[in-house]
């Protein structure tokens, strides 16, 4: 219902986001993945109407929105990526002065903080100024200062930033439930594998201004699927072990601790038998051998060279 | 935008303590170096000279003095008085002439220097009135320079002077100078910082909520920039309540007019706020900037000290395009120059239109660098 086409943003000489194609049907929850300064705001806010793009086009529900955006405005709520919020103001104020400036008044405002309180879990600490929040209750204040007027789109950009794991799987939790109870629609953004990962039935992978991977969870962990990660552990390793496995032209990508080594090998290699072997000749014994679940940090890190957090 | 202002209110009233710093810095300031905590004290300027000239018309105008206060004293004294620092200048009397000892040069030397030169050129023009008139008892002299000394008090003809920048009649109240230009200086303060949320609240995503609400972006401009001027105007308007009610100072019965005056002024302020807002890439920068600006427009506009003083032709260029120089020209007008309103016109256009074209540049600036 919202899509991105050939979407490219300079600023000045540098290019922020480049032909980017992206959609959203009704009911997803669609995860924008990326680092920092891949150009993930940059994407939203021209999906959202806030920013102009410099060429390609947005639209919604078949309709350009870059000329006219009353219609998306209407059902889109943002959840920025800073504390977009008065601090010197309640969380209750903070919501009826939101919620006002659409339009809502008198009983229904009073019911819909009400109700949008209590979703975020703010409901006994309404009457308090923000600026005695802690890091995720401001968070969650500035989710639901999106939620009043019951978008159908909620755009969130890297909500979770900076905050304690409580609350940052209270987010979590809530955002799904909101898609699940009602259908609401979720872009999410973030530079968290996890997240995205327990949230999203489709994922865009971006880095440096473009897309470099996208489609559902399994489809672009299938990325990988010529490749597996193997995860070996022992109590203690020989030099001759590391440097036998190190010379193996089939193992790449090789990561050794004190007590597990990593590494990654095309599937076709039976890794097995040969690591038996080694082991034996080098006087190794080993604990453990198995094939590690690929996770979208090991797509990132194959398609960029990169860890994503950096 | 009434939900604007209201929030921006709420913050205020809850948070008031760099208002009120900025108000109660106007007001100290003022009272410290205007000399208002001294009463009426005058200013005492040590003078030597022949015993006979201390009953002389120079010693009797000398004494009348409303702003100074001679003080006879040797010579020996006198330096001493001087190299101490207990007095900025001393004056050598003499019959036909006077000489500055000069220790600190200050705009007050000056002062001095014409307010002796004036009791000379009094007597001079008393003795020539003498000598061309054919007055010859001393009743008939005493008359005729009664007459003489009532005409300048109430002149036939009055000479307004159009121009404030005048040197030879350049006024001189330190109390109401600095009274005026501590207030004229702070609020800018007061003005910047509450123009500066626009800038941070745009950074934050709280104009974004906005922009995708039904609210238009000129009532978000608006709202924000009423409540500055509100707030700035608020501090003009308390500071000079304090000193018409509590110091009691008359502004020689202009203090609405005073009131009046301001509303331009602090309008011009907030359209300068908005400008420099526009130029700054962010809160640092905004704090960097913001007393660099001010301070110099302080200096170059009249506030620390008379405009009289700056002599450089490229600072009083400088001058023409300072907000606050219009300010103390109007005020100082209204006030001690005792100019009417009407008159007053020239310097409140300048500023309204000055406000015009900062805001319009500022808006637009913003909305194309801050996107
Ligand atoms: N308003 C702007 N002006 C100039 N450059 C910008 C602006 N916004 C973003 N950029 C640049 O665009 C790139 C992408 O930024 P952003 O979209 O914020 O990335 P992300 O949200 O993924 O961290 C960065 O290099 C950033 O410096
Ligand atoms: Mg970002």
């Amino acid at each position: 219902m919202l899509e991105l086409i050939d979407v490219s943003k300079k600023f000045k000489q540098n290019a922020a986001v480049k032909s980017m194609n992206m959609f959203i049907e009704k009911g997803e929850i669609v995860g924008l993945l990326g680092p920092n300064g891949a150009g993930k705001s940059t994407a939203i806010s021209i999906l959202s109407s806030l920013v102009e793009p410099t060429s390609g086009d947005v639209k919604y529900q078949q309709k350009s929105i870059i000329k006219n955006p009353v219609a998306l405005r209407k059902i889109i709520g943002i959840v920025p990526q800073e504390i977009a919020l008065y601090e010197d103001l309640t969380a209750e104020e903070n919501m009826k002065f939101f919620g006002r400036i659409y339009r809502l008044k008198g009983e229904k405002l009073n019911m819909k903080v009400q109700e949008v309180l209590e979703q975020i879990g703010l409901s006994d600490r309404r009457k308090d100024m923000v600026k005695t929040f802690s890091g995720g209750m401001k968070r969650r204040l500035n989710i639901g200062v999106a939620m009043l007027h019951d978008p159908e789109i909620l755009v969130m950009d890297e909500p979770t930033v900076g905050i304690d794991p409580q609350s940052r799987h209270y987010i979590l939790q809530t955002v799904k439930r909101l898609n699940q109870e009602r259908q609401m629609t979720v872009l999410y953004t973030s530079h968290y594998m996890e997240e995205v990962e327990f949230l999203c039935d489709r994922i865009y992978i971006m880095d440096k201004g473009s897309l470099i991977a996208s489609g559902t969870k399994d489809e672009i962990k299938r990325i990988l699927a010529s490749e597996n990660t193997i995860s070996v552990k022992a109590d203690y390793w020989n030099d001759a072990f590391i440097e036998k496995l190190k010379a193996n032209p089939v193992i790449h990508q090789m990561n050794v601790e004190e007590k597990e080594i990593t590494f990654v090998v095309s599937r076709e290699v039976n890794i097995f038998t040969k690591l038996a072997k080694l082991a034996e000749e080098t006087n190794v014994s080993l604990n453990a051998v198995d094939v590690k679940n690929v996770t979208l940090e090991d797509v990132f890190l194959h398609l960029t060279g990169r860890a994503l957090r950096d | 935008m009434r939900g604007i202002i209201l929030a921006r209110f709420t913050s205020f009233i809850r948070n008031p303590w760099l208002f009120a710093l900025f108000t109660g810095m106007s007001i100290i300031f003022a009272l410290i170096i205007g000399n208002f905590g001294a009463g009426n004290e005058k200013v005492t300027v040590p003078v030597y000279g022949d015993e006979a000239l201390q009953t002389d018309t120079i010693g009797t105008a000398l004494a009348e003095n409303e702003v100074y206060n001679f003080k006879w004293m040797k010579k020996e004294e006198l330096e001493e008085t001087i190299r101490r620092g207990n007095a900025e200048a001393g004056v050598s009397i003499e019959e036909d002439g006077y000489e500055m000892i000069v220790g600190i040069e200050s705009p007050n030397v000056q002062l001095i220097e014409q307010t002796v030169a004036a009791i000379y050129t009094d007597k001079i023009q008393a003795a020539n009135l003498l000598a061309v008139s054919d007055a010859q008892t001393e009743a008939e002299k005493e008359e005729l320079l009664a007459a003489f000394q009532h005409a300048k008090e109430e002149p036939v003809f009055e000479i307004t002077n159009q121009s404030f920048h005048s040197s030879e009649t350049f006024l001189f109240d330190n109390g109401l100078h600095s009274l005026f230009g501590f207030t004229l200086f702070f609020v800018i303060y007061t003005i910047c910082y509450n123009v500066l949320p626009i800038l941070i609240e745009k950074k934050a995503g709280v104009w974004d909520r906005m922009i995708l609400s039904p609210m238009k972006k000129w009532e978000m401009y608006i709202a924000n920039l009423i409540y500055s001027f509100f707030e700035g105007y608020l501090q003009v308007v308390i500071i000079f309540t304090v000193f018409r009610f509590i110091v009691g100072m008359d502004f020689q019965g202009k203090f609405p007019a005073i009131l009046l005056i301001m509303i331009p002024y602090v309008f011009a302020i907030v359209s300068l706020a908005i400008f420099l807002t526009a130029l700054v890439k962010n809160t640092q920068q905004f704090n960097a900037a913001l007393p660099i600006v001010s301070v110099s427009m302080a200096m170059i506009g009249g506030a620390f000290w008379p405009i009289e003083i700056v002599q450089s032709e490229f600072l009083l260029a400088l001058s023409k395009i300072n907000p606050l120089t219009y300010g103390m020209e109007a005020l100082n007008g209204l006030v001690i120059y005792n100019t009417p309103l009407d008159q007053l016109l020239m310097p409140i256009s300048i500023l309204l239109l000055m406000g015009v074209i900062f805001m319009g540049v500022g808006i637009h600036l913003m909305e194309r660098r801050h996107v």
